[in-house]
């Protein structure tokens, strides 16, 4: 029952991606808090959002590229760790979310290819051609149906997977809370970098990125 | 309103034009959803005329690709043009002329700058101390609050503008506003940087040796560039790999 509800979860989440709205709950800072919400624990969803979305941070939903799906990779990263209070559940659900990332956008991509056989063809020649109102909405409601249906069972197998792996790996995990988080960590400043690197670089932006950092050590010390 | 468009059918094509990408395709990208969000304002425009319906409906399947949340501005526009009689050989050639700039001004302003603006602030603000909840709430908030403007501002640009609707575009200055964002995004990502470094629940006690790879992780980010990406991602991956089969055969 509970896989069925995440599954519900990732599948809505996964609409908001690209077909629904793009209200960027299918973020995952976002998809971690309501995937925690349903398990009961907020606090635990948004420590493996929130960490997915240092990744992510570069990784936008632009109409033809190929993204990871991160809304349905979240709901999974925070769905298999649920069960789990061993300290390795937490990189290992990470390191799942990334994984299952790929996969997500493997089948957005897979789902494209569906529609383009599904929707209706222009007629780009002088007569034009006609079409009834009806078979539009219908071929177009029909993709944003089989897309839920994408997200939903792609998040339920992931649960389902990431459970078994997590429940065979997470037990003997050998580093302590504070280096697993470091360890996941170190891979999300990567995406950090990139975006400053997108902004100008260090060397034109050094003196806000300083100011930036004098306000961010006195912040965390002090709030 | 314009001629028969009423105000009912804009509304309309304004809700639905949040499911324009519904049915992304390979072959004609945003086109079906295209001409389904038109056909409120359609069905308004040909009323006495199904055949004519179905002949404008089956023009606006053709290939279109656009930002989503600046399609509203080639929506409105196209709406304008079919309700003031425009030859289809004039809508369909707006169509082509507009979906390039809706497309690149909207990844400029939207993609790469207003959401990592508000993701890397609603990261800053959750490493700082902010409560996961509020953190969520704050992102959302702050970030619909300027996508749902900028949609309902491109639908009234179109409607109003029609084929004329790339002066207000130009007067918008919509990159100008993703520079001037600029400034404050390397801000928020030293501060995110800053509370990573020495929050309870960052680095801070993971040691020297994370805080001294982390930063080495950012300077390849800065470098590399969006090559980085994925292989930091794959290195991430397979450490947790190898670490989690060292503690399973130890």
């Amino acid at each position: 029952m509970e896989i069925l509800r995440l599954g519900t979860l990732g599948g809505l989440l996964g609409l908001d991606g690209t077909a629904v709205g793009q209200f960027m709950v299918s973020r995952p800072l976002v998809a971690g808090a309501l995937a925690g919400w349903l398990l009961g624990d907020v606090s635990a969803g948004v420590a493996i959002g929130a960490t997915l979305e240092l990744y992510q941070l570069v990784s936008f939903p632009t109409g033809g590229a190929r993204f990871p799906e991160a809304s349905t990779a979240t709901v999974v990263a925070v769905g298999a760790a649920a069960p789990f209070p061993d300290v390795g559940a937490f990189p290992i659900a990470v390191a799942l979310g990334l994984v299952w990332g790929h996969l997500g956008g493997a089948s957005v991509s897979l789902q494209r290819a569906l529609n383009t056989r599904l929707t209706p063809e222009a007629t780009a020649d002088a007569s034009w051609g006609s079409v009834a109102p009806s078979v539009v909405a219908a071929r177009h409601a029909l993709a944003v149906v089989m897309d839920f249906a994408r997200g939903a069972a792609l998040t339920a197998a992931g649960v389902g997977i990431g459970r078994r792996v997590i429940g065979a790996l997470a037990a003997a995990w050998p580093l302590d809370a504070a280096a697993s988080r470091g360890l996941v960590l170190v891979g999300g400043a990567v995406s950090a970098g990139i975006l400053l690197h997108d902004k100008g670089g260090f060397r034109r932006q050094r003196a806000w990125l300083a100011a930036g950092l004098a306000a961010g050590v006195v912040g965390a010390r002090f709030l | 309103m314009t001629g028969p468009l009423t105000r009912c059918a804009v509304v309309s094509t304004f809700l639905r034009s949040f499911l324009i990408q519904g049915s992304w395709n390979y072959r004609t990208m945003l086109g079906t959803g295209f001409a389904w969000a038109m056909l409120p304002g359609l069905r308004r425009i040909f009323r006495d005329d199904p055949d004519a319906l179905s002949r404008a409906l089956q023009r606006h399947l053709e290939h279109f690709n656009a930002h989503p949340y600046l399609a509203g501005v080639a929506l409105g526009a196209a709406l304008r043009l079919e309700a003031d009689g425009t030859a289809p050989a004039v809508v369909s050639r707006f169509k082509t002329a507009v979906r390039g700039p809706l497309g690149a001004l909207g990844d400029a302003l939207v993609w790469a700058a207003w959401l990592p603006f508000v993701a890397v602030a609603a990261l800053a603000l959750y490493w700082l101390g902010l409560p996961g909840g509020w953190t969520v709430i704050a992102f959302l908030g702050v970030y619909n609050v300027g996508h749902i403007a900028l949609r309902v501002w491109g639908l009234r640009a179109g409607l109003a503008a029609g084929r004329d609707v790339a002066g207000r575009l130009t007067r918008a200055d919509l990159a100008g506003w993703a520079r001037r964002l600029e400034p404050a995004s390397v801000f928020l990502i030293g501060l995110l940087a800053g509370a990573l470094l020495t929050a309870p629940d960052g680095l801070r006690e993971a040691g020297a040796a994370w805080i001294g790879l982390a930063a080495l992780a950012f300077a390849g980010g800065l470098v590399g560039g969006h090559r980085t990406w994925r292989p930091a991602a794959m290195l991430t991956v397979t450490a947790v790999a190898l670490i989690a089969a060292v503690g399973v055969l130890t």
